[in-house]
């Protein structure tokens, strides 16, 4: 139970944890799309796959998260990949057949397909966990508030939407603390949240989800009164505790994570083929 | 039987970084049909002893024995509904865990997921709302429309319902006013004399002085005292920070000022007031 809070911010003081949250959250959406694009033939694609994934893989050692907590939120997958290997093989589809079942053929291009996806998700997934447990959640909602201030011009409530987020992010441990805490309470009254037949689990799931509700509910009417109580004005300015700072450290990662989907892209767009190369070498 | 803790350590989020050890080695025995009092400062590990009591928390270590049953770490327990129903435990604001339509409901709930059939079920919830003073009227009503007092009054019903052998309560008079709160001791006292084991977290010591039997005081995650009330007031409570009852900052004045007598038999104002009036002379 007490793991439900996985990939949330741990306090290290890694390369990682010290960059500023602009260029990590920055450097997450490029890596996200270097990871999306294709290459000219199946062998390259997971060659790069697997370059991308030696380096987030030593950006997870940098940051000491430990393999096993990925593996841990990797656990859940197993069923979506089933289900995407079912759909792409029910889907027609055409090219070489790797094997069949009967009159029913299994094509390399839904395996294919399917290990993509499963690929992406397993480097989002593991990217993600990299910026959540080395960036404190404060500090990712001032990262985001800064990229939206261009839309100030078009009275965009930038700074409402920070405060609605990073309070919201602020009340994620408070919730699950308070999850664990009537889970117990209602475990004392002879719940069982792990085993027992559907209506069992019916009935636990209500006898948690109530008082959950109920209190979230409470408490924002109490951090609504206590915020107007002292003043809080939405549209005022405001000066931060914490003032982001851009270090050299950050432009060189900066440059860095460029370089690396710029390279991505060239490989893409020149259709650059290393084992081609490699097979005209010798 | 008994309830006795042996060598038990408890450490929370173990190998993280938010690792914390919250039980050090604790060894204890709460008597059957005693009233045990746990205290110690905030963060001293309290809840989180009272909750190996019903199996909630697993020893990281050691090994806990609660009637004829065991708990060892590393070993799977089995029966673990046996242990919640053996040992009924009341957390702090437990106001906060009410989730039927009516309040009857919501106090059958526990009977109701050890087995009972709907009618026991009820039954059992319509006295224990009567023994925590909840009147008739108010069976059918929904939770949410009762005041705070009486919701905490039903959320405690529906663990008495429960018919637990040892009632466990973590400071369950936290928040209440000073009537309120002696009714609740009043109420929890009536469940002792019925023959329940008691054990109660608190913080006041006026509490601890009138009802407790026992007393274990804790420190940082260890046991560093067990014994009873009066010794504990006449002796070294100071050592551990703990506050004086009202009655025996009284008393002490009085002594200051001359007065002589025997405090050992004092736990309530009228004892005292016995006392004084029994003509206990100037020294
Ligand atoms: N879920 C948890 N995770 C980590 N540490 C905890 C958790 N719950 C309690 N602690 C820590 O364990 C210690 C003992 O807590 P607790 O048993 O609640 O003390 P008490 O009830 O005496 O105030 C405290 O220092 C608290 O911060
Ligand atoms: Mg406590």
């Amino acid at each position: 139970m007490a793991n439900i809070a996985l990939g949330r911010y741990v306090p290290y003081n890694s390369f990682i944890h010290r960059l500023d949250p602009r260029l990590k959250l920055f450097g997450l959406i490029v890596l996200m799309v270097g990871i999306f694009i294709k290459f000219v033939n199946v062998p390259m694609n997971f060659i790069v796959y697997g370059l991308i994934f030696i380096l987030i893989a030593m950006m997870m050692m940098v940051s000491r998260i430990k393999f096993k907590t990925l593996f841990k939120q990797l656990k859940a997958l197993w069923i979506m990949i089933t289900f995407l290997l079912i759909i792409n093989t029910i889907v027609p589809n055409s090219g070489a057949i790797a094997f069949s079942i009967g009159s029913w053929n299994i094509y390399w291009n839904a395996i294919f397909q399917t290990l993509y996806i499963v690929i992406r998700l397993v480097l989002m997934i593991a990217l993600t966990m990299v910026l959540t447990s080395t960036t404190r959640p404060l500090d990712l909602t001032y990262a985001i508030e800064w990229y939206l201030l261009p839309f100030k011009v078009i009275r965009f409530p930038t700074h409402e939407i920070a405060m609605t987020i990073s309070i919201a992010l602020r009340f994620i441990p408070t919730l699950l603390d308070e999850t664990y805490r009537i889970m117990k309470a209602q475990a004392s009254r002879g719940v069982d949240f792990v085993s027992g037949k559907l209506s069992e689990k019916v009935r636990a799931i209500v006898s948690l989800i109530v008082p959950l509700f109920i209190s979230a509910f409470q408490r924002s009417e109490e951090l609504a009164n206590a915020m107007e109580a002292r003043g809080y004005n939405p549209s005022g300015k405001r000066t931060r505790y914490r003032v982001m700072k851009w270090r050299v450290p950050d432009s060189i990662a900066l440059i860095f994570v460029v370089g690396l989907l710029s390279g991505i892209i060239v490989l893409a767009a020149l259709k650059v083929d290393f084992v081609a190369i490699i097979g005209n070498l010798f | 039987m008994p309830i006795k803790f042996s060598d038990v350590f408890y450490v929370y989020s173990p190998k993280t970084p938010f690792q914390f050890e919250a039980l050090r080695g604790v060894n204890i025995d709460i008597k059957d049909h005693s009233f045990t009092a746990i205290v110690g400062h905030t963060g001293s590990g309290k809840s989180t002893l009272i909750q190996h009591i019903n199996a909630l928390l697993l020893p990281t270590s050691g090994t806990i024995q609660v009637d004829d049953m065991t708990i060892t770490a590393k070993e799977k327990v089995k029966h673990i509904k046996k242990f919640r129903k053996h040992a009924g435990l009341v957390f702090q604001f437990p106001e906060y865990q009410l989730f039927e339509e009516s309040v009857e409901k919501d106090v059958a709930f526990g009977p109701r997921n050890f087995g009972d059939d709907e009618k026991t079920a009820l039954d059992k919830a319509h006295k224990a709302l009567r023994e925590v003073g909840i009147d008739d009227d108010l069976f059918k009503r929904s939770p949410f429309e009762l005041s705070g007092g009486q919701r905490r009054r039903v959320a405690i019903a529906g663990i008495i319902a429960m018919e637990p052998k040892v009632l466990v309560l973590d400071e369950p008079t936290a928040g209440l006013d000073p009537r309120g709160a002696q009714e609740m001791m009043d109420l929890f006292d009536k469940i002792h004399q019925g023959g329940t084991t008691v054990v109660l977290v608190t913080h006041d010591m006026n509490i601890v002085l009138r009802y407790a039997s026992d007393v274990i005081v804790m420190k940082d995650g260890a046991i560093v005292k067990v014994t009873d009330p009066l010794s504990l007031f006449e002796g070294d409570y100071e050592d551990y920070n703990l506050e004086i009852p009202n009655l025996y900052h009284f008393a002490k004045l009085l002594k200051n000022g001359g007065y002589q007598f025997d405090m050992r038999n004092i736990r309530t104002i009228e004892d005292m007031a016995k006392i004084i009036k029994g003509g206990y002379h100037r020294g």
